[in-house]
């Protein structure tokens, strides 16, 4: 049970980073490696305003998620815009530059040691027979309620509608009026704005260091891979997956002893490697693109 | 036109080398970039400090002393470039580093062809004791971490141990040592290795909740994921005794998990004394001028003893090989970390180690523990 | 004097890894982001087995069939996923290997590496190991000029332009793709026989993901696919790298300021070579 909630806290957070993910690509058709590093600088923003700031926490995040966008949308306009029409993969190279240079940033600005976002003392509620904070659970339920809310407006919305329209077809969709470099922007941002989410989360959670952009990064890609690049339902449910199957490998004894821990982000990368052997496409994706 | 440029500017710089003034240069190397830097900037001040204060004295039979710092980044390559600029270009008496084990390691061989020094405050692979005649440290070896936990689990009447470590060179260092010196009637019955830099401990956490244990290792090797043991420990309801290493020993901790890491007791050096003025009046100088240590006072407190008993044999010996007889026929050397001399393996022999505890998020003397 | 010849050799060093590298990704576009991977691989099944024979031959051959091998497997992959999804799928191996020799201490040592690689008799000093690397390294560039010149590389930029013309051209894909990789596997063989030696150490930090970035750098910035281009790109961006120690920063900043800098640079070089990264696919 208590491997179950452990999977719900971390699965919430891979699930923020790789739905903005899967947007990107489902959109633009590009992958954005500096995700990791666009989550940290939300989540640092939020500490700075939250302790040296001493502002209440909503304010705080709020101020997070607006640096967190500002920031998107610089990276997109001098690493992404002026590339990904030209060639796919461009934007790979391209935004693991700008990875780098964020990284710098981030190091000069807030240097080295761990920070976290103080939400004041955790208290333990049961549940069965485990115990989970209340903070992990408003966080665990506030990701769940946002996730339903992007996938509400892409599906039942008009804009959610034109964004599918570019993605099925740019050239269709561009004709018919609708103005998609604006959306690109817009969904890139939206992007950046949910790793935004995902830093705080783990800023609230755990701590902050600046080196976890990288492996932030591969955990939502292993999410995307495993649940198709261009199904967002996929993704988030794989997000989950993984995190549970992280849980599960390490938790549970497997033929009588347990696997050494040190394996345990392993699994995220054997499962992209055994998708993309098995089913390309990913779990719930399909060969054509659909939004 | 860009790349003509920068291939000029580098010969201008190398055409700069071989160029003396009148210093006495040592040379650092540490990691100042990447995962590691927090033990890099902590041992740079450290040494900084250390020459600061030969200076201030005269310098060296009255001969200023240089510092000039390389970035090794953690690993050995950049290490070995570090070292081979140091020794050819710049021309160092000695060196004070590397902080990672492979650091200490790529540059014991470049060192030892050129007859310069190294030692090194923080490196705790057990390859380091045969890596050459010239290569030194002083960071206690892992041998008297296991003693002296060993003795405290005797004292305290635990006797089942759980430990979780990261699969890095020192974590695993204090590891083997650990089980090395088990006394008869401790087992460890949770020995786990997770990836360096692990945040999330929850699913170890859910199995340790089923296992009958008295004390808990935060084998870490920093204070990040030292934090996130202690917290995820304690979140699942966990109220054994917690002990810590070094890494532990860092005020940052106490302000990121207060309440997690509260009766943990870090096994370090017995810094904070107030007895000892002399730590007094480092960690004061150290706090004054640099702020907070990003690792923990101790890994500066051992860098800054390695450059005084580095300078210190300068004056008597010069360098090469003279001086490398000097360092092995120190007696006793009495530092910040406590007073030591070298065996003949360059190893270091003498600093005391104690027991802290954080109470209230801050670090308080526990007990001291008598080392042979 | 010795530093200049200690840059010389990790010059001469990285050529052929490098190289190789230049033309799977560079001229082949495959996007291929495991060589370290290969390098890793290679390295730890040469040096384990050095440890249990102390005879270099027998060492060398198996980092050898270790790294064909892997290579192998990566060319497989190539002709069977997209490029997106090789270039996630050979990030992932490159991870997941790194965390085999660092988990698999009983076998690899794990976090503390091996050290002491002795250098192969008559390499032991500074000078006869820098003529050496770049013997070797000349002797490699000849080699991959020829390559390029060859059917190889024709057909190689003839697959990446558009496969399904030089299928139809009667190219086979199947043998370029795995030629490409094997001749890959061979420099990174090469340079991990070398490198190790020259330092005395083997350890995991030295195999890590930023190592990458500089193969990518390397090739963008020289041009991909050129060998010219990249032969020069890796010597002024070793030098570069070098000289970086040379300025006065203050040290906090050096770090970070090393990542600024070859991210700019690595920006800049993207936006310059923008037109030959990737061919323009023509679409409707």
């Amino acid at each position: 049970m208590q491997l179950l909630l452990n999977a719900l806290i971390a699965g919430s957070f891979a699930a923020l980073l790789a739905s903005g993910l899967s947007l990107v690509y489902g959109v633009l058709g590009i992958f954005n490696m500096a995700l990791g590093q666009l989550a940290l600088v939300g989540g640092l923003t939020t500490w700075w305003l939250v302790s040296i700031l001493s502002l209440p926490l909503p304010l705080a995040i709020a101020g997070g998620i607006l640096i967190t966008a500002l920031t998107t949308w610089f990276g997109f306009e001098f690493f992404v815009a002026p590339y990904y029409r030209r060639h796919r993969f461009l934007p790979l190279v391209t935004t693991i530059a700008f990875s780098m240079i964020l990284d710098g940033l981030i190091l000069v600005i807030f240097h080295q040691e761990p920070k976290t976002i103080d939400v004041g003392t955790r208290t333990l509620l049961p549940v069965f027979d485990a115990l989970i904070s209340s903070q992990q659970i408003v966080l665990i339920v506030l990701t769940i309620l946002f996730l339903a809310l992007l996938t509400w407006v892409l599906v039942k919305t008009a804009f959610g509608r034109r964004i599918r329209a570019t993605v099925q077809h740019p050239t269709a969709a561009e004709s018919l009026g609708i103005r998609s470099s604006l959306l690109h922007r817009i969904v890139f941002i939206v992007s950046g704005v949910l790793a935004g989410f995902a830093g705080i989360y783990v800023g609230i959670d755990q701590n902050l260091t600046p080196t976890i952009g990288f492996a932030i990064t591969i955990k939502a890609y292993a999410a995307i891979i495993a649940g198709g690049k261009d199904s967002m339902k996929g993704t988030i449910l794989c997000a989950y997956l993984i995190a549970l199957l992280e849980q599960l490998s390490i938790g549970l004894p497997w033929f009588g002893s347990y696997i050494p821990s040190g394996y345990q982000s392993t699994v995220a990368l054997l499962v992209i490697i055994l998708v993309l052997l098995i089913k390309p496409q990913g779990l719930f994706g399909s060969k054509t693109r659909i939004a | 036109m860009k790349k003509a440029l920068s291939l000029l500017s580098l010969i201008f710089a190398l055409s700069a080398c071989g160029a003396k003034t009148e210093t006495i240069r040592i040379g650092y190397i540490g990691p100042l970039t990447g995962d590691a830097v927090s033990y890099g900037v902590d041992t740079l001040n450290g040494a900084k400090i250390a020459v600061d204060e030969v200076n201030a004295a005269g310098g060296v039979n009255g001969v200023k002393v240089e510092l000039i710092a390389e970035d090794s980044k953690c690993n050995g390559a950049d290490s070995a470039s570090a070292t081979q600029k140091l020794v050819n270009v710049d021309k160092v008496v000695a060196i004070i580093g590397g902080q990672c084990s492979s650091e200490t390691l790529a540059a014991a061989p470049i060192a030892e062809a050129g007859k310069v020094v190294v030692i090194s405050p923080i490196s705790s692979s057990p390859d380091i004791t045969t890596a050459g005649d010239y290569i030194f440290r002083v960071y206690p070896s892992d041998a008297l971490k296991g003693k002296a936990l060993a003795a405290y689990f005797l004292k305290a009447n635990f006797t089942k141990v759980a430990i979780i470590s990261e699969n890095t060179d020192f974590c695993q260092g204090i590891r083997s040592s650990v089980k090395k010196d088990l006394p008869p009637g401790v087992k460890i019955v949770f020995d786990e290795n997770v990836d360096p830099g692990t945040k999330d401990y929850r699913t170890l956490m859910t199995r340790l909740k089923d296992i009958d244990f008295d004390v808990f290792i935060t084998n870490g090797q920093s204070d990040a994921t030292v934090a996130e043991m202690a917290k995820q420990l304690r979140a699942l309801g966990m109220k054994q005794q917690m002990v810590g290493t070094d890494t532990a020993d860092s005020a940052t901790l106490g302000q990121i998990a207060k309440e997690a890491v509260e009766g943990l007791k870090p096994l370090s050096v017995p810094m904070l004394s107030e007895a000892d003025v002399a730590a007094a009046d480092f960690a004061k100088t150290f706090r004054d001028r640099h702020g907070e240590p990003k690792a923990t006072m101790f890994f500066a407190a051992l860098a800054h003893d390695a450059t005084r008993v580095l300078l210190q044999e300068i004056g008597k010996a010069g360098s090469g090989e003279a001086l490398k007889d000097a360092l092995y026929a120190v007696k006793d050397f009495t530092g910040i970390a406590g007073t030591f001399h070298f065996d003949a393996n360059g190893d270091v022999v003498g600093i005391p180690l104690a027991m802290k505890e954080f109470v209230n998020g801050m670090l308080r003397q526990s007990e001291i523990i008598p080392v042979e | 004097m010795n530093y200049l010849l200690h840059i010389l050799t990790m010059i001469g060093l990285s050529i052929p890894n490098i190289l190789g590298y230049n033309l799977i990704f560079g001229r082949g576009k495959f996007l291929h982001f495991g060589p370290i991977a290969t390098s890793l691989f290679s390295s730890y099944a040469m040096f384990l087995t050095l440890r249990e024979t102390g005879n270099y031959l027998s060492a060398f051959f198996v980092g050898l069939l270790a790294s064909l091998l892997l290579s192998s497997f990566f060319a497989w992959l190539a002709l069977r996923l997209e490029s997106d999804a090789l270039g996630i799928l050979t990030i992932a191996m490159h991870l997941a290997l790194l965390s085999v020799v660092l988990n698999w201490s009983s076998l690899t040592r794990g976090a503390l590496g091996l050290p002491q690689i002795p250098r192969i008799t008559g390499m032991l000093s500074l000078p006869v190991f820098a003529s050496v690397s770049i013997v070797i390294a000349l002797l490699w560039i000849f080699f991959m000029v020829r390559v390029h010149r060859s059917w190889l590389g024709r057909e190689l930029s003839a697959l990446a332009e558009n496969r399904a013309h030089a299928e139809a051209l009667g190219i086979n894909r199947a043998r370029v793709t795995l030629s490409a990789f094997l001749i890959g596997g061979l420099g990174a063989t090469i340079t991990n026989t070398l490198y190790p030696q020259y330092i005395g150490l083997l350890h995991p930090n030295d195999y890590q993901f930023s190592n990458l970035i500089f193969f990518i750098l390397c090739v963008v910035a020289g041009g991909p696919g050129s060998v010219r281009g990249v032969v020069i790109s890796i010597v002024l961006l070793t030098s570069l790298q070098e000289l970086i120690r040379f300025l006065p920063l203050p040290l906090g900043l050096i770090g970070p300021m090393r990542l600024l800098f070859f991210g700019l640079i690595l920006i800049i070089a993207v936006y310059i070579r923008r037109k030959e990264i990737f061919p323009m696919q023509r679409s409707v």
